[in-house]
């Protein structure tokens, strides 16, 4: 009899790779990231949601090692990342929210130069071809598009074969096709057993992407779950959203008692107001429509741009916090 | 090691594709030599004079014959005091010297008087010059009075009691554009290397390069040595080629060893690269850079001894320029090519750049920032 293996491949797949308690950072006194705990788990892609100014970077670059936390710790892959820094970037891959990189370089050079800075490196053509980047290996960074200049940068992060993966934003600014191609990328790379830490603003792709994602907002952990739990948590299977025509001549005690009213209506789980935006929040669509109907008319306040709609990440983010993702 | 190697080949690999840089850092120096060296190395290096010869005797063309020999001035000759007095005022000759017409007759009086006869009169020759430009017209004023004062020696067979041996000590033949050279290579291997250098990393931090790299486990100091690597290769090689330029095609002078200029060329690339990594290090932006390199590079320029020499300079400022490292690296690379000095001569110059790298490498160290 084969004597059994120390850790069962269950616990294995739950281990942990990112720890990070209390993590700290201030700016001039002020808390940027105020205390957040969370877990990574070996193999996951991770995901960190939140509106530009949430703590993302910064968090992430703390647990990378660039940024010197003011409290609290972060240990990856066994590591404490402020006490073996070294040993941790070699198990490590970024890729920065903006990096250049020599333009006038090839990629194959500049793939080469990257690799000389880890003990252990991967060959660079097969790398090439994992990222769509085989046949501009002797382009010149200058000559390539975004979408190229930004699958370059991901093959930048994965030239030492690391056990975790940092992406930060990797799909700002470029076009659909380009962000599709990038999906697929980062979901392959999960399928080789990376574990991946990627923070984004945007909904979808946390969606499609992330086991599991940690909403931040403002330097704090909002929530944390896998999509589908936070959307469920939401109890409302259907978000209604509508203008108040004329806005500005409702006044606010008038706008206040018909957002209360509207609080109380059957079926209606949550209420959000931003400006002249509303949202509500029900798992009783049906139900919850005809009240409102109802209720607009006996309060004589006209409505525009109704819409009805399956709720996402981003009314979860709503229901959370009252802003949206793209608020500042 | 590998990591060294790579970053080096990077930076040699961007320095050499970026032409226009390769060009226009080879293209001022050069531009310079051509300008101030043609400007100002000119002067005094033609005389020319016309001679009126209202005598046409063959004692006045012995006269004209030992002018010519003379070789100071280039001499013409013209039949019309005015004419050549025109040309004199229009300064295209520095002076006229007119022979009268008795030169002949005076100077047959004098040899046939012999030791006991009458004195007859001297003959008198007028040299008229160009009031304006004194420089040369003295040495032309010299160079006349020279040959007749030779002539009139022979006649009256004057036996002098002194005598005056003229033995030149530094007979260099030095112009201005050997002064020139060794200055212009000092101001290029700072210039390229405290605003190259700062500029360069300034950008990199940037544009977050630096940043990325940090989040690798290469060392800062690998980095650095890298760095100083490719650049004291291309800095090297660029001080070199407008050595040979200057050499080749100015007869700048190179009398000591090309060694020793090879050595100093690498102890200031050094030591402005170090300076550079400072500078780098305090400017908090890539626009920034720049000034603070220029408010470095600027003044050392014009009190270093590059354009003009510091001995022409009002003392309390010569103090204060002695301290300069650009200084002593144009005086040590003017003392190699322009007297030959060895580095038994130039050990201060030596130590004084060797103390400024190596301060200037370790405040380079503590200030050096990725981000």
């Amino acid at each position: 009899m084969k004597p059994m293996p120390d850790s069962t491949p269950t616990q294995s797949h739950e281990a942990i790779m990112i720890d990070v308690k209390g993590l700290v950072k201030k700016y001039n006194q002020t808390a940027v990231v105020k205390g957040i705990d969370f877990q990574v788990r070996r193999g996951e892609i991770f995901g960190l949601l939140g509106p530009n100014g949430a703590g993302k970077t910064t968090t992430m670059e703390m647990i990378e090692g660039l940024r010197r936390p003011d409290g609290g710790t972060a240990i990856v892959a066994g590591y404490d990342t402020r006490k073996a820094q070294d040993k941790v970037k070699e198990v490590i891959g970024v890729q920065l929210q903006s990096t250049s990189l020599f333009e006038l370089l090839t990629v194959e050079e500049i793939v080469n130069m990257y690799a000389s800075f880890y003990k252990k490196s991967v060959p660079v053509a097969p790398l090439l071809e994992d990222i769509l980047l085989k046949e501009k290996i002797h382009a010149r960074v200058k000559g390539l598009s975004g979408g190229q200049k930004q699958r370059l940068a991901i093959a930048l992060a994965l030239v030492n074969d690391p056990k975790i993966v940092f992406l930060d934003e990797p799909t700002t600014g470029l076009d659909p096709q380009e962000r599709r191609m990038l999906w697929d990328i980062i979901l392959k790379m999960k399928e080789k057993g990376k574990t991946i830490v990627l923070s984004t603003h945007y909904m979808d792709e946390a969606n499609i992407l992330c086991d599991r994602i940690c909403l931040m907002d403002q330097g704090s952990v909002v929530a944390l779950d896998t999509p589908e739990n936070l959307i469920r948590n939401l109890q409302s299977e259907s978000a209604v959203q509508f203008r108040i025509e004329h806005h500005e001549q409702v006044d606010d005690a008038r706008r206040q008692r018909f957002t209360e009213q509207l609080n109380r209506l059957e079926g209606v789980k949550h209420v959000s107001v931003q400006g002249d935006r509303i949202t509500l929040y029900t798992d009783h669509l049906q139900e919850a429509l005809v009240r409102f109907v109802e209720l607009a008319e006996t309060e004589q306040i006209t409505f525009q741009d109704l819409q009805t709609r399956t709720a996402t990440l981003e009314d979860v983010f709503i229901a959370r916090t009252g802003r949206s993702l793209g608020e500042e | 090691m590998k990591a060294y190697i790579q970053l080096t080949m990077a930076q040699l690999r961007i320095f050499m594709r970026n032409r226009q840089v390769i060009f226009f850092s080879l293209l001022f120096p050069v531009l310079l030599m051509v300008m101030l060296g043609s400007f100002v190395g000119d002067s005094g290096v033609s005389l020319s004079g016309l001679i009126v010869d209202q005598d046409e005797s063959q004692a006045s063309g012995q006269l004209i014959a030992s002018l010519e020999q003379q070789g100071i001035a280039e001499v013409g000759q013209s039949a019309d005091l005015e004419e050549a007095l025109d040309l004199l005022e229009k300064g295209e000759h520095q002076f006229v010297l007119v022979i009268p017409d008795n030169y002949d007759e005076t100077v047959m009086a004098w040899q046939k008087q012999g030791e006991t006869g009458p004195v007859p009169d001297p003959a008198s020759l007028t040299v008229y010059y160009d009031e304006t430009n004194m420089v040369t017209s003295q040495l032309g004023l010299v160079a006349v009075r020279q040959v007749i004062d030779g002539i009139s020696k022979n006649l009256t067979d004057y036996q002098p009691a002194l005598v005056m041996e003229q033995k030149p000590v530094e007979s260099l033949g030095l112009q201005y554009i050997d002064f020139l050279v060794p200055g212009i290579v000092a101001m290029m291997i700072m210039s390229n290397n405290l605003n190259g250098v700062a500029g360069q990393i300034a950008a990199w931090r940037e544009r977050g390069i630096l940043r990325r790299m940090q989040s690798t486990p290469l060392r800062a100091s690998t980095f650095i040595s890298a760095q100083i690597t490719a650049r004291l290769l291309l800095n090297g090689f660029q001080a070199v080629i407008v050595l040979l330029i200057g050499f080749l095609f100015f007869d700048t002078q190179v009398r000591g060893s090309w060694l020793l200029l090879l050595l100093f060329v690498i102890l200031g690339t050094l030591t402005f690269i170090a300076m550079g990594f400072i500078i780098a290090g305090l400017a908090r932006t890539p626009e920034s850079a720049g000034p603070i390199a220029g408010m470095i590079s600027f003044p050392m320029l014009f009190l270093g001894g590059v354009f003009f020499p510091i001995s022409s300079m009002p003392s309390f400022l010569q103090a204060m320029v002695k301290t300069l490292p650009i200084s002593h690296l144009s005086t040590a690379l003017r003392q190699v090519m322009n007297v030959g000095a060895d580095l038994v001569a130039l050990w201060p110059q030596a130590l004084v750049l060797f103390g400024w790298m190596i301060v200037s490498f370790l405040v380079a160290s503590y200030t050096f920032k990725w981000e």
